[in-house]
């Protein structure tokens, strides 16, 4: 049993890679487990009176673990522009970081008692909650769309990406030069829409309702479905140039969605833990000031 | 030498190429059309744009030829006359053309000012995939859900507090500081919702007795405070992680109203105390007060003594005396009176011939039950005492002489009356004269017969007086009267002839330190807990032991049918009213809804 681990560690050491999620065998994981199975056996197996709160002794024990729990976890955010190896390795205290968090929702929720309302205490409580949340949901982001993401990009970068984009317009405008000014607008309105726009919603659907290059293409197709195709017909350039910068647009779009996925979160994550923190100090200070 | 037109370009360094053209027109096209003099790669420009014809004076007539229209000088416009030598900028789409005057030749230089498309345009690309751009930043976002939440959650509040708390009442409306509230009061503290400050007098000083005794002025410590700390257990694992806490934060850690009075719980009725409050102390109450005549208890159902009620031991005296007496004990009453239970409740004997005879007078059943006699209080809590001329004399008449077509009854009650006026009796009326006495002439010897009548006579009147004494006695002893449900002694005064009838006691409440209310056991029968039936005298107490309660009672957190806490029969602050508990009950059970503080029991009442 001991040389198994013995060569599990070895072959770990090797650098093979290995998440921060299954991070050292799960460490971080067990001891959060652990954790909240004692906060919730504790919760079962006592009597407090009246009933549960966060004003009885448990509730005092499992705030302040709490509380201090909260506040190292916002170090991570100190703790992540240093990065290091090793037994404190960045990789291990994000994997601390994430577990600890997640046994917050136990900890947490049993420090309440299940005594909500509408006051600055169950306030703490759902922002904490939003916190957790948005960062589960950068957990799950992280686990599952990086694969997504390089496969749609077909092992191009972003540099190369937007490059393209480029070219096909500059393609574009070339090819629009003879034709008649109904269609250069058409063109042009293609040309002219920031293929990087069309705000959140649209980043973070994939939609967008208003691109200016689908509406040009089907334009133009619906006005020349009927002259003959003779091969040399700026018109017919413009409608493959179109077609190809709207498959491009597709990529690129797909691209900016899942990063969008990647990077919301934190949006959420980061300045609803400043919020959390404040509301923490008030719930706390609050706590004592009306003893 | 009409125009020079200078196409200015810049590599991607930034460095400007011109590329001058002499045109020797007097008009000169633009548009996107190769074929114009000047020749624009612009998408917004029509194949045939605009027409510069050169004027006399320097002046230059800028013409639209296609229908669109241009920019001079920033003002659109299908048609201008712009004076060379002044200079102009001119805007067709994407470029800029600058018209000047060099040496009398007009000099128009194009540039492509704008990017041939917005991805061709000037992209960061560190930040164009990200969403940096369209949403505020982290730390934006960050610090400003700092300071709104600290300015509305703790500044505001500290203010509110700062305004207010030193005022009685606050004007109605929403104070800041009420979303520090971690519940609503109960409904007994409903009114004091939004005055923070009439318990929460300091800042981070905890909630201090003086601020609830403020209002309940009628409440009186459970027992001797100082016998009351000794009393209580050594504080457990919770509890000592608790008063931890408390001592680090400046809150005391003794017996305060708040140890059991525990607000912001929610807003129906206060909770009633747990048992735990009260087995704190009372489980393990001898070992540490070792004088206490209190027995331990922690639970009604497993472990609680057998009650102990106040029974009547001797009435003999002035006063009746009083003792508490367990009922494992089978106690004995001495009230002073005699009563079988069983022999009235009888459904076959001479008591139920007699109730049925009197049925249809009285009311009653084919033999007697036990509301015949006992009527319930008003409260329905207990019952009145039983009285003899309304529950007793309707078969146990006092009756002993009929005058014409009254009947005169002994008076109840009245012992010396009673003696007085069986004297009386005695004495008015002799023995009837013998019709053969005749008159007052003088009896001739040998009448034998009316010297015999005489001579009984003379000794009938002789002895008549004598009657009232053996009639006295007679109701006062075994087959009388009185003594048939009294106990009578020899010891009165010569105004009762010496005997004396003892006083009934009859309490209304057994238990004094417990309550009990027959109005919520109503729907059971008496004969369930009294077993008066089978009860052939009554000194025996017939009030039902632990055991029967325990049929319906447990613990507070037992399978019983009703679990009870010891609120339900025990107060802490106890007085002659029920627990506050029992009284929610029945205030609840009878609708009222709303907790019935007892009269007297706040400020200002008559105690």
């Amino acid at each position: 049993m001991a040389t198994r681990v013995s060569v599990q560690n070895r072959v770990r050491g090797s650098g093979v890679h290995d998440g921060f999620l299954r991070h050292n065998g799960f460490y971080w994981a067990k001891i959060a487990g652990v954790i909240s199975l004692i906060a919730l056996l504790v919760y079962i197996g006592i009597d407090v009176k009246p009933r549960p709160s966060g004003g009885s002794w448990y509730g005092y024990t499992l705030g302040t673990i709490g509380a201090l729990l909260i506040l190292w976890l916002t170090m991570l955010g100190v703790r992540k522009r240093a990065m290091t190896s090793g037994r404190w390795s960045l990789k291990s205290w994000t994997s601390a970081h994430v577990y600890l968090g997640l046994s917050l929702i136990v900890i947490a929720t049993l420090h309440t008692g299940f005594q909500f309302g509408w006051n600055i205490h169950t306030l703490a409580y759902v922002l904490m909650m939003i916190v957790i949340l948005s960062g589960l949901f950068g957990i799950t982001v992280y686990s599952v769309l990086p694969r997504s993401l390089s496969n749609n990009r077909n092992e191009t970068t972003e540099p190369q990406m937007l490059e393209g984009l480029r070219a096909v317009d500059r393609q574009l405008h070339e090819a629009a030069q003879p034709v008649a000014q109904h269609y250069a607008e058409l063109v042009r309105s293609s040309l002219e829409q920031d293929p990087f726009g069309g705000g959140l919603w649209s980043r973070l659907s994939g939609r967008y309702p208003r691109c200016a290059t689908r509406l040009a293409k089907a334009e133009i197709r619906r006005e020349t479905v009927h002259m003959p195709k003779l091969g040399d017909e700026p018109l017919e350039r413009i409608d493959a140039l179109l077609e190809k910068k709207e498959a491009m647009l597709a990529r690129v779009r797909r691209h900016l969605r899942i990063r969008a996925l990647l990077e919301i979160w934190l949006y959420i994550h980061v300045p609803m833990t400043f919020a959390l923190i404040a509301a923490l100090t008030a719930h706390i200070v609050s706590v004592f000031f009306y003893w | 030498m009409t125009f020079i037109v200078r196409t200015v370009s810049r590599t991607a360094d930034g460095r400007v190429i011109i590329r001058p053209t002499l045109v020797d027109k007097e008009t000169i096209g633009i548009g996107r059309d190769a074929t114009n003099d000047i020749h624009l790669a612009d998408l917004a420009v029509e194949p045939f744009h605009a027409a510069f014809t050169r004027l006399p004076g320097g002046r230059v007539l800028a013409q639209t030829v296609g229908g669109l229209g241009f920019a001079v000088d920033g003002r659109s416009t299908k048609r201008a006359e712009i004076d060379a030598n002044r200079g102009a900028e001119l805007r067709f789409g994407g470029h800029l053309l600058t018209l000047a005057m060099e040496d009398g030749v007009a000099t128009i230089s194009v540039e492509r000012t704008d990017a041939l498309s917005d991805a061709t345009g000037e992209k960061d690309e560190r930040t164009v995939f990200s969403l940096a751009g369209l949403l505020p930043g982290k730390r934006l976002g960050a610090w400003t859900f700092l300071i709104l939440i600290l300015a509305a959650c703790l500044a505001w509040p500290v203010y509110s507090w700062a305004t207010w708390h030193d005022v009685k009442t606050r004007p109605v409306g929403f104070h800041a500081d009420k979303m520090w509230s971690s519940g609503p009061l109960s409904q007994a503290h409903r009114a004091l919702e939004n005055n923070c400050q009439s318990c929460h007098e300091k800042a981070f000083v905890s909630v201090e007795d003086n601020k609830c005794v403020a209002c309940h002025i009628g409440i009186h410590d459970h027992a001797d405070p100082k016998r009351q700390i000794n009393a209580m257990a050594p504080p457990n694992f919770g509890k000592r992680v608790q008063n931890g806490f408390k001592s680090v934060f400046g809150v005391p850690t003794g017996q305060r109203c708040v140890d059991c009075h525990t607000e912001h719980q929610g807003a129906g009725p206060m909770p009633a105390t747990a048992q735990a409050f009260c087995t704190d102390c009372h489980a393990t109450l001898k070992s540490r007060v070792t004088d206490t005549k209190l027995a331990d208890v922690s639970d009604f159902g497993t472990a609680h003594p057998q009650f102990r009620p106040a029974i009547v031991t001797d009435s003999s005296g002035a006063a009746p005396i009083f003792r508490r007496v367990s009922l494992d004990a089978s106690p004995i009453q001495s009230n002073g009176l005699k009563f079988p239970h069983g022999t009235h409740l009888s459904a076959t004997n001479g008591v139920a011939r007699m109730a049925q005879t009197m049925k249809s007078e009285q009311g009653w059943d084919n033999a007697l039950a036990c509301k015949d006699c006992h009527k319930p209080t008003s409260d329905g809590v207990r019952f009145q005492p039983v009285e003899m001329e309304r529950d007793c004399q309707m078969c146990h008449s006092l009756a002993f002489d009929r005058i014409g077509g009254t009947v005169r009854t002994l008076r109840h009650g009245q012992p010396a009356q009673v003696v007085a006026d069986l004297r009386a009796y005695f004495r008015s009326t002799g023995p009837v004269r013998p019709i053969s006495l005749g008159g007052v002439e003088r009896r001739r010897p040998g009448n034998y017969a009316a010297s015999q009548t005489s001579g009984n006579y003379a000794s009938g009147l002789r002895n008549y007086g004598g009657g009232a004494d053996a009639a006295i006695s007679a109701v006062f002893t075994k087959g009388g009267a009185c003594y048939d449900c009294h106990v009578v002694d020899r010891t009165g005064d010569a105004n009762s002839a010496g005997w004396r009838v003892r006083p009934v006691v009859q309490p209304t409440r057994f238990l004094q330190k417990g309550w009990f209310n027959h109005e919520a056991h109503k729907t059971d029968k008496c004969e369930t807990c009294h077993k008066a039936a089978t009860s052939e005298t009554n000194s025996p107490i017939m009030l039902p032991g632990i055991t029967t309660c325990r049929e319906c009672h447990g613990g507070e957190s037992s399978r019983a049918d009703v679990p009870s806490s010891c609120a339900m029969c025990h107060s802490y602050h106890i007085d002659a009213s029920a627990p506050w508990r029992a009284k929610r009950d029945v205030s609840r059970a009878k609708g009222q809804g709303r907790f019935v503080v007892p009269a007297g029991y706040l400020k200002g009442a008559v105690r």
